[in-house]
């Protein structure tokens, strides 16, 4: 199976978080996060709940404005990319009244492409997520991996200059969960795509970030920023290095996420 | 339909009890009945006779059923709910006699020359684009509530007089027909004169005939029971009608024939008809629908025979049924026979 | 372990019915006849209710004249112009209230006023609007089904899924493609479910259309037969109305299964 070419490949778009601050109200949910994201670089970010995540990633995607601080684009995305900020949900968010291909076809249209082109594209996705035989399915028919797989697809059939995925593998049990990250390894291998990964899984974040921030606890601040070195393709289930890391992920986390979890406790 | 106030009921009992323990000895004393009426003048011989106690004289302990419409009325005497009433024939009082369950007893309003009566309407509308005369009807929407209602036998019976055809247009309310004929949607109609003669001032129609013109003698409304009434209740079907026609007396007295006084009995219809419009304003109404209500009930039997003979010839009722079926004339006088 | 022991006793199952087709023909049939049974025997007076092969008569009869069709045809014209009007009209306006604020704001209120207002009751009033021609009974249908559809269809654009709209929006999806590949499509089954209701309102509302100045017509045909007590006729012309209905319900079932599909 050989991935065709996409034009967003080696993107020259960066995203820069600038002094980006927000609350709701009086109530502060994020103070003052600067962050780099390079092009053809997987940045996960960790937290304890209700950090702000899921918002940082709503101000990135532009789908809400922060009251303090900028995101900025720098470079232009690469010609033929149709969203560049591409989103993939937690809980997929497909219609359920539209196949899997026309799940994908939803995309496209809006940006004129139809018939032969649009087969042509739905038909590479769905190959390299491995949904050929499933094009006609309905959501209702898929199982919970193959759903996030066919949000996989549509995204990627926009060929985004930036994914941004908000705990994408959640919903799903640990099985299908490993498989899905395998399937995500693989596809960066084959074409390093940039993404901001929100997750609360430090599995998750160890396996598949080149960068993983840490946020303390609300109001949302950078706590640290970890890189890992070694290669996704390299990395695997129960690697005792990145256990290593893991390890110290959330000892950093930890005292945040029960603060947090008071918190919330307590209204 | 709301009840009359029990207590004032009571109290006008408790006065004239004595007095009709006396008057009919004959009678059970303060046999309860109920009487089903519509708040028109028309059913004036009802409150008087209860109002000035010759229901009560009668040995009868009347209890008003006030009704929206006269359909159900009848429905509700066939039933057994209500005793007595006093309405048009229709079509549904002929099919409820048919199937043995009410009789007609007496006669009530009368068409009768020298006293203002129904008149035949043409709306304004129709009567500006040169419908001046009711032969112009022809071919023309005619307003009527329902098939086989007596506005269906007043227009039917114009009809065949003039020699002309009309549509019959079924409205169910009078107040639709009269915002109907208001907007000229329909272009004739016949209605009571207290109905008629302001409206027409209001320039919303034209008065063009009498129906009395057209159906001399017109038995326009009956005094009707249950079927069982007339024939097992023979002394409380009696004294019914003799406190109701002392009532149609009295109202006659007042409103036609000027030997009582008037004001007096407008106040007592008053208090039944118009109850939303203060005095002043329900009079005019009140005697402007002033009508012979027949002399101790006399009942027109050729009228009726008329109006079977028509339901039946329209299909609305079935062609066998007998006048026997329809009258119990053992009651009162038989006129026009 | 004991070999003997008893078994657990079963506890579970009931509280979920199934539809078993051939039973409410059973029931139906059985009053049917149980009503025949009464009327012959006399202890149902022909004053309660009509005799059920009298009413089988009345209605052969009905077809045999081409009466039926001279009825059936001017009622299911108005139905099929009065509903369709008061749907598309409702559906439109429950899609604007559920989109834009000002809409909602402006007319939600407006249609909590009109909502419980007896039709029947603004019938001196459409008279005078419409004329007592098809136009009053058009007008008096389509009012009819409207608010109800309106309130369905905004509470089933208000039932959307927020998040598909999201992703709608993250794709750069315009937001005329967004309301009618996202919108409408989700709202679809509270609007259908909400048409079960209008169209049955709308049958409901064909008697009192038929008030207005109606000669033929299933609605005139059951009024005309009240009015003379005639309860052959009225059973007929009642008869009749609930076929209507069964065939709307499955009429919308089927598009219910044909465009609603998806649902699991
Ligand atoms: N639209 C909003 N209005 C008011 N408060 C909001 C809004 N959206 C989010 N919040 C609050 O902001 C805080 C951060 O929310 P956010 O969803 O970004 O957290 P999160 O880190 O994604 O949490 P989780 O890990 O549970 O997904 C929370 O306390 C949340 O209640
Ligand atoms: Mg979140």
């Amino acid at each position: 199976m050989l991935a065709p070419l996409i034009s967003c490949k080696r993107s020259m778009m960066d995203i820069r978080l600038d002094g980006i601050g927000h609350s709701y109200d009086d109530f502060e949910v994020m103070r003052d996060i600067s962050l780099d994201i390079s092009s053809g670089q997987i940045v996960c970010i960790v937290g304890p709940s209700g950090c702000g995540k899921s918002t940082l990633l709503r101000f990135i995607g532009g789908l809400e404005r922060p009251k303090l601080g900028r995101v900025l684009q720098l470079g232009e995305p690469p010609a033929g990319c149709l969203n560049p900020l591409t989103y993939i949900f937690q809980d997929f968010a497909l219609l359920p009244w539209r196949s899997v291909s026309g799940n994908i076809s939803l995309v496209l249209e809006d940006h004129g492409i139809k018939g032969a082109a649009a087969d042509k594209i739905i038909e590479d996705v769905l190959a390299r997520t491995k949904l050929s035989d499933f094009a006609k399915a309905l959501p209702k028919q898929l199982s919970g991996g193959m759903k996030q797989r066919v949000a996989i697809a549509r995204a990627l059939a926009v060929k985004p200059a930036v994914m941004l995925m908000d705990e994408p593998l959640s919903a799903l049990d640990s099985q299908t969960r490993e498989l899905l990250m395998d399937d995500l390894v693989e596809l960066w291998t084959r074409q390093p795509f940039t993404a901001v990964y929100v997750t609360h899984n430090l599995a998750e974040a160890v396996r598949l970030g080149h960068r993983v921030v840490v946020l303390s606890r609300r109001p949302g601040k950078i706590r640290e920023v970890v890189d890992i070195d070694k290669p996704l393709a390299a990395r695997e289930f129960g690697d005792a290095d990145l256990e290593k890391t893991q390890k110290y992920l959330w000892q950093l986390m930890r005292d945040e996420a029960r603060a947090a979890d008071a918190e919330l406790l307590h209204g | 339909m709301t009840l009359i106030n029990r207590r004032k009921a009571l109290a006008l009992m408790g006065g004239t009890v004595a007095a009709s323990g006396l008057a009919a000895p004959a009678l059970a004393a303060n046999k309860k009945i109920k009487v089903g009426a519509l708040r028109f003048t028309s059913h004036s011989g009802n409150f008087v006779g209860f109002e000035r106690g010759y229901f009560a004289d009668a040995g009868l302990d009347v209890e008003f059923e006030f009704f929206q419409a006269a359909q159900p009325m009848a429905v509700a005497i066939a039933s057994g709910d209500v005793d007595y009433a006093v309405t048009a024939v229709s079509g549904g009082l002929i099919n409820l006699a048919e199937k043995g369950a009410i009789k007609v007893i007496g006669g009530a309003l009368s068409e009768e020359a020298g006293i203002d009566g129904q008149k035949y309407l043409i709306s304004d509308a129709s009567y500006q684009a040169g419908i001046k005369t009711l032969k112009d009807l022809d071919g023309k929407k005619y307003a009527i509530t329902q098939a086989g209602s007596s506005f269906h036998y007043m227009g039917s019976k114009m009809a065949a007089a003039e020699g002309i055809e009309l549509s019959f247009t079924p409205l169910q309310k009078v107040g639709a027909i009269i915002g109907a004929m208001k907007s000229g949607q329909v272009d004739g109609w016949s209605i009571v004169p207290h109905i008629a003669k302001p409206l027409a001032s209001a320039g919303a129609w034209h008065m063009i005939a009498n129906v009395s013109d057209y159906i001399p003698d017109y038995q326009v409304t009956t005094v009707f029971t249950s079927a069982k009434n007339a024939a097992d209740e023979r002394g409380m079907t009696e004294s019914f009608l003799n406190g109701f026609s002392k009532g149609v007396d009295d109202y006659a007295a007042a409103m036609i024939d000027g030997t009582a006084d008037q004001d007096e009995m407008v106040d007592l219809i008053h208090k039944y008809v118009y109850t939303d419009r203060e005095r002043a304003k329900a009079a005019p109404s009140i005697i402007n629908g002033t009508m012979r209500i027949n002399k101790g009930a006399a009942l027109n039997i050729a009228s009726i025979k008329d109006q079977l003979s028509w339901f039946q010839s329209e299909g609305l009722v079935d062609a066998g049924i007998s006048i026997d079926q329809l009258v119990d004339t053992s009651y009162v006088d038989i006129i026009g026979a | 372990m004991d070999e003997t022991g008893t078994s657990v006793a079963f506890r579970g199952g009931g509280f979920a019915p199934k539809s078993r087709r051939w039973v409410g023909v059973v029931v139906f049939v059985a009053l049917v006849l149980f009503v025949e049974w009464g009327t012959r025997a006399g202890w149902i007076s022909s004053l309660s209710l009509p005799r059920p092969s009298d009413v089988f008569e009345t209605f052969r009869q009905l077809y045999d004249s081409g009466l039926l069709f001279k009825h059936l045809g001017p009622s299911l014209s108005r139905l099929t112009v009065g509903a369709i009007l008061g749907a598309s009209v409702g559906i439109s306006v429950g899609i604007l209230i559920g989109l834009f604020s000002y809409v909602r704001s402006g007319l939600v209120p407006l249609v909590a006023a009109i909502f419980p207002i007896p039709k029947i009751a603004l019938l001196p009033l459409f008279v005078i609007w419409f004329g007592i021609g098809e136009g009053s009974k058009y007008a008096l249908i389509a009012f009819g089904t409207f608010t109800p559809t309106v309130v369905a269809t905004y509470g089933a654009v208000d039932n959307v899924d927020r998040t598909l709209i999201r992703m709608g929006q993250s794709f750069g999806l315009s937001w005329w493609s967004i309301v009618r590949k996202i919108v409408l499509p989700g709202a679809m089954p509270g609007i259908l479910s909400g048409l079960r209701i209008s169209l049955a309102i709308a049958i409901i509302l064909l008697v009192a259309a038929e008030m207005l100045g109606a000669e033929y017509g299933i609605g005139a045909y059951i009024l005309e037969a009240g009015s003379l007590y005639d309860l052959e006729r009225l059973f007929a012309g009642v008869v009749i109305l609930s076929l209507l209905g069964v065939l709307v319900s499955g009429v919308i079932g089927m598009a219910e299964r044909r465009l609603l599909g998806w649902r699991t």
